[in-house]
């Protein structure tokens, strides 16, 4: 096409003009009119402002009610034209009765349309507007039609009909009104928008009306205003060539729909994947022994990573797998290679912060394949693939499309694009995995630096009433949820993806007692959320008012008055503590939703932060850990307490090979000299 | 000696309206306003409140249907619109509840044929009614749509919306004003989160009803008692995501070992025994409508709730 010979219209003046116009015509309206099959009169005007128009003096009143608005006067006009002239015949429709608009509005809310369009104008070749309306009809898009392009699609032998979701209105731009007056009405069918009530309107057609409108060339002045007029409604307008200037989106006939639908956040659902295995939650607890495994990558043995990385939404092509280097066919069997997972991910509600998160959720997803499994995370990475997988096909590429489709399944409403590449040559993978770590290192420095004085929005987390009725989890930035599973970000994460969920937003308020956490916000969200049996909640404090427990605590705290200090034992730990009791004694004598004073379930990371005991004095009160959990900590909790100036606690800090007693313990403690034996009393 | 029974509770349940008069648009003979309550069941001051409404359940593919239901009714079974129309009559239930089964045989496709059914149970009886529609997504929509449009202006209770599976329901409830059934298992929390999606996709509180789902008594009714009765204080103490009236069908209860092992003679019997105890629990615990399947049960319901809404005489005495 010659763009040169082509007149660009300025948008911006036509639509002055064509405001200037509507307004100018609307006072020869002579006739009085009325739609049939509808309650709701002339719904725009009905809707905005409740009153019902069928005359010259209502629709001058609703007119100026409405600040001169483009689309009342082209309601009105087109009403008053449709009184006059008849309705146009077949395949027109016109205006579409209540009885349809209500199925209509049955179709979006259930889900099966996933969102409506408005393709207007005259088409610059017959098989543009074709493809588009193809594409539309493929994603499940319900598709209405005003102007030549409705004969442009019928000479190309497009079939019309709400049958194949294309509705043809009307021969000219003008009668794409009847788009708008349609989701007036299902607004107030379906949103609970009585009429007149304008900013509930507009606010449903802006947040729940999933439509957008593509414009094609030749609108005259009055089409451009009425066009314009619909992004009040939040509707993107996206044009292909022949319009400038204004706030009109131009696009290319290849791309206009997928654009017009990511700007209006519109989502085609992904139900299953492409891949020769199985995938399912099913999977994931079955590992692949050696003598299974087809090949591996990392665990020590390669070099290997994964990374998931936010970009603009322009930069992600959405289900691009992408395979740099050999593919499973050239690698040796029951070899060790080399493999780097790089998922790009965009998104309007995306953030930076989340991509930690989601990247977690690569373990979760490889696992769920019935021929791959992975361990580990970031550039510890352990990954196999099994023999059986492999013979009946499956790729490294399978293993790309398996992430890409979990990640937009499991979060649709985050992710508008994800791309996966996986890097299987050995010096690409090296260089990658470089810009990997250094990625790691600014996540780590940003979630380390975090505070629970940094935030005002704590997270619950109920997930554990199933069997804990009024078990109520406070997760802060400090403290992550009892069963070590949920962090801070997770919690808020998990919020923004379901607001319904299991996790919720807790202000914590002002703040009550400063040393043991308690937050007036906080007592209020778990009196609630506990059913009201739980008054008051102490976030940092195992003797007064403790969290409640479930029964998934990593681990429990709990008081040894005879020895005036804190012990903590964890679930692997088998033998009896100084307490006196097991671990499974102590966590059926705490757990089901109770609050315990002087107990608490706490995740095994809780021991490292610095609220850790704080309402008991500090981390100087704790005297026993099994040697187990001890040295799992070690390396972090020598570092931590250096910080804090007690370099020499870690070795007093006793465990059963000290002491399995209290009365050894004591003796012990006493030998070390252990600084709880002369801090304020316990009790 | 009367017992405190407010507690402190500042909640109302809210109210739901089941079935259409004419003077209301529709072309039922009564309309149920049910809810309202604001202490627990038959524990009143003011014998105000309703008694539990009985639904007799029908089906329009009876082979899936309880062998022994299908013995007592005979070949009744087999006319719905007879069937229907003798449970109001002479069974005199206070409201009918059908299953669409037929949908949930393999590749149902028959679509007209739904609309047809409502259409006659409407017509066969004129109390409220209950609809149980289908349960796969491929015919969900149509299937709910017709039941929608097929009972317009007489306000349907529909069923049943799941977490998984809500949305047509809801279109059809939004669309053509009827109530819906939100059904979450045996969880307070799960129930409360159902309630809240249906809010969110516009389903106001006063067109849903809770079904906590009811195991059978003997075979986990204790964890539904319990999920109930957790539902109804939370309702009680202010949660409005919570207070709306709640339904359970014990269905389960003809279907059960002891039932199905017992002595041919008493079959009968002790089905219709299991089925009321699990329905009068099931109202203990707060239930505003309890469905039945064995017309015997729904006497014996009627009878019972009867003497438990009578003001007791004084301590000792009777």
């Amino acid at each position: 096409m010659m763009r040169g010979m082509i007149r660009m219209t300025d948008v911006e003046l036509a639509k002055k003009r064509g405001e200037e116009h509507l307004k100018e015509t609307l006072p020869a309206i002579r006739k009085s009119f009325a739609y049939e099959d509808t309650a709701y009169h002339l719904p725009i005007s009905f809707a905005l402002t409740g009153t019902s128009v069928h005359d010259l003096d209502t629709a001058r009143d609703v007119f100026s009610k409405t600040g001169n608005n483009p689309i009342v006067a082209s309601e009105c006009l087109l009403a008053e034209k449709t009184a006059t002239q008849g309705k146009e015949n077949a395949p027109y429709t016109g205006f579409i009765g209540d009885t349809i608009i209500r199925k209509l509005g049955y179709s979006l809310v259930d889900g099966s349309i996933l969102g409506l369009a408005l393709v207007i104008g005259t088409p610059e070749s017959p098989g543009a507007a074709a493809a588009i309306c193809r594409e539309l009809q493929e994603k499940y898009m319900l598709t209405f039609l005003a102007g030549p392009v409705i004969s442009s699609l019928s000479d190309n032998g497009v079939k019309l009909g709400l049958e194949y979701r294309l509705i043809p209105l009307g021969s000219t731009p003008a009668y794409g009104i009847h788009f708008v007056d349609i989701i007036a009405r299902v607004a107030m069918m379906f949103g609970g928008v009585t009429p007149g009530d304008a900013s509930r309107l507009l606010a449903y057609a802006t947040e729940r009306a999933k439509a957008i409108v593509i414009v094609f060339p030749g609108l005259s002045d009055d089409e451009i205003a009425l066009v314009d007029g619909m992004r009040v409604l939040g509707f993107p307008i996206l044009s292909l060539g022949d319009y400038n200037g204004g706030a009109w989106l131009p696009a290319d006939a290849d791309t206009i729909v997928r654009k017009g639908m990511e700007e209006k956040g519109i989502r085609v659902n992904i139900t299953a994947i492409p891949i020769p295995m199985g995938c399912s939650p099913a999977f994931e607890g079955k590992s692949i022994r050696k003598e299974e495994m087809y090949v591996e990558f990392g665990g020590g043995r390669s070099t290997a990573f994964e990374l998931l990385r936010m970009l603009p939404a322009g930069e992600v092509t959405d289900g691009q797998v992408t395979v740099i280097g050999p593919e499973i066919d050239s690698m040796k069997e029951g070899s060790a290679n080399p493999l780097g997972i790089v998922i790009d991910v965009a998104g309007k509600t995306m953030k930076k912060d989340y991509e930690p998160v989601l990247e977690r959720r690569i373990h979760n997803f490889v696992n769920y394949g019935e021929g791959s499994w992975h361990v580990a995370q970031r550039d510890l990475i352990w990954v196999r693939l099994s023999k059986e997988a492999v013979a009946k096909g499956v790729r490294i590429e399978h293993l790309g499309k398996l992430l890409a489709s979990k990640f937009r399944m499991d979060f649709p409403q985050l992710l508008d694009a994800v791309s996966v590449t996986l890097i299987t040559d050995p010096v690409k993978v090296a260089e990658a995995r470089a810009e990997a770590e250094r990625i790691y290192e600014e996540r780590d420095a940003r979630i380390k630096g975090m505070r629970d004085n940094d935030v005002n929005t704590y997270y619950s987390c109920t997930l554990c009433q199933t069997f804990a009725p009024n078990h109520v989890c406070i997760i802060t930035p400090e403290r992550p949820a009892l069963c070590g599973a949920i962090s801070w970000l997770d919690g808020k994460i998990a919020y923004e993806i379901s607001p319904s969920g299991a996790n919720q937003p807790v202000e914590k308020g002002a703040v009550l007692n400063p040393q043991n956490g308690e937050f007036e916000g906080v007592n209020r969200f778990v009196r609630k959320a506990s059913h009201g049996e739980i008054d008051r909640c102490s976030l940092y404090s195992v003797m007064e008012y403790p969290m409640t427990c479930c029964g998934c605590f990593e681990a429990i705290a709990l008081m040894l008055p005879e020895v005036n200090g804190i012990m903590v034992v964890n679930r692997e730990f088998k033998g009896l503590t100084p307490s006196g009791m097991s671990f499974s004694t102590l966590a059926g004598t705490i757990g089901g939703g109770a609050q315990t004073p002087g107990f608490a379930g706490i995740s095994k990371n809780y021991i490292l932060s610095d609220r850790f005991l704080q309402g008991e004095g500090g981390i100087e009160r704790l005297v026993w850990m099994p040697s187990q959990l001890k040295d799992e900590l070690k390396n972090r909790l020598v570092q931590k307490l250096a910080d804090r100036g007690l370099k020499d606690l870690f070795d007093k800090i006793a465990d059963e090979t000290k002491a399995t007693t209290i009365e050894e313990l004591m003796v012990y403690l006493e030998k070390v000299g252990h600084p709880a034996l002369v801090m304020k009393p316990l009790v | 000696m009367t017992a405190d029974a407010q507690f402190g509770w500042s909640g109302t349940i809210g109210e739901v309206t089941l079935g259409a008069t004419k003077a209301e648009g529709g072309t039922r003979r009564i309309s149920y306003r049910i809810g309202g309550g604001t202490t627990l069941p038959f524990m009143e001051k003011e014998n105000s409140s309703l008694t539990p409404l009985i639904a007799f359940e029908v089906c329009d593919y009876p082979k899936t249907w309880s062998p022994i239901v299908r013995n007592y009714c005979g070949d009744l079974v087999n006319d719905l619109c007879a069937w229907t129309k003798t449970a109001d009559t002479t069974y005199r239930a206070d409201l009918i509840r059908l299953h669409l089964n037929s949908t949930r045989q393999r590749d149902f496709s028959d679509i007209p044929a739904v609309g047809k059914t409502v259409e006659g149970v409407l017509s066969a009886s004129s109390l409220p009614l209950i609809i149980e529609g289908s349960n796969e997504p491929k015919i969900d929509s149509e299937v709910f749509q017709r039941c929608g449009e097929s009972g317009q202006g007489e306000r349907l209770l529909l069923g049943t919306a799941e977490a998984s599976h809500y949305r047509s329901i809801a279109a059809a409830a939004l669309a053509y004003n009827h109530s819906l059934i939100a059904q979450s298992p045996i969880d307070v929390n799960l129930a409360k989160q159902l309630n809240i999606l249906l809010k969110e996709i516009g389903v106001t509180r006063d067109h849903i009803i809770i079904d906590p789902y009811t195991g059978a008594l003997g075979y986990g009714f204790e964890y539904s008692y319990s999920a109930m009765e957790r539902i109804r204080f939370a309702a009680l103490k202010g949660d409005s995501d919570l207070a709306m009236p709640i339904i359970c069908s014990a269905a389960d209860s003809l279907n059960i070992k002891e039932v199905r092992e017992a002595d041919p003679a008493m079959q009968d019997a002790v089905a219709v025994s299991w089925e009321f105890y699990t329905g009068i629990a099931a109202a203990a615990a707060g239930a505003e409508i309890i469905c039945v399947r064995h017309p015997k049960t729904i006497g014996m319901l009627r009878q019972a709730f009867a003497s438990m809404k009578a003001r007791p005489g004084p301590a000792g005495v009777e």
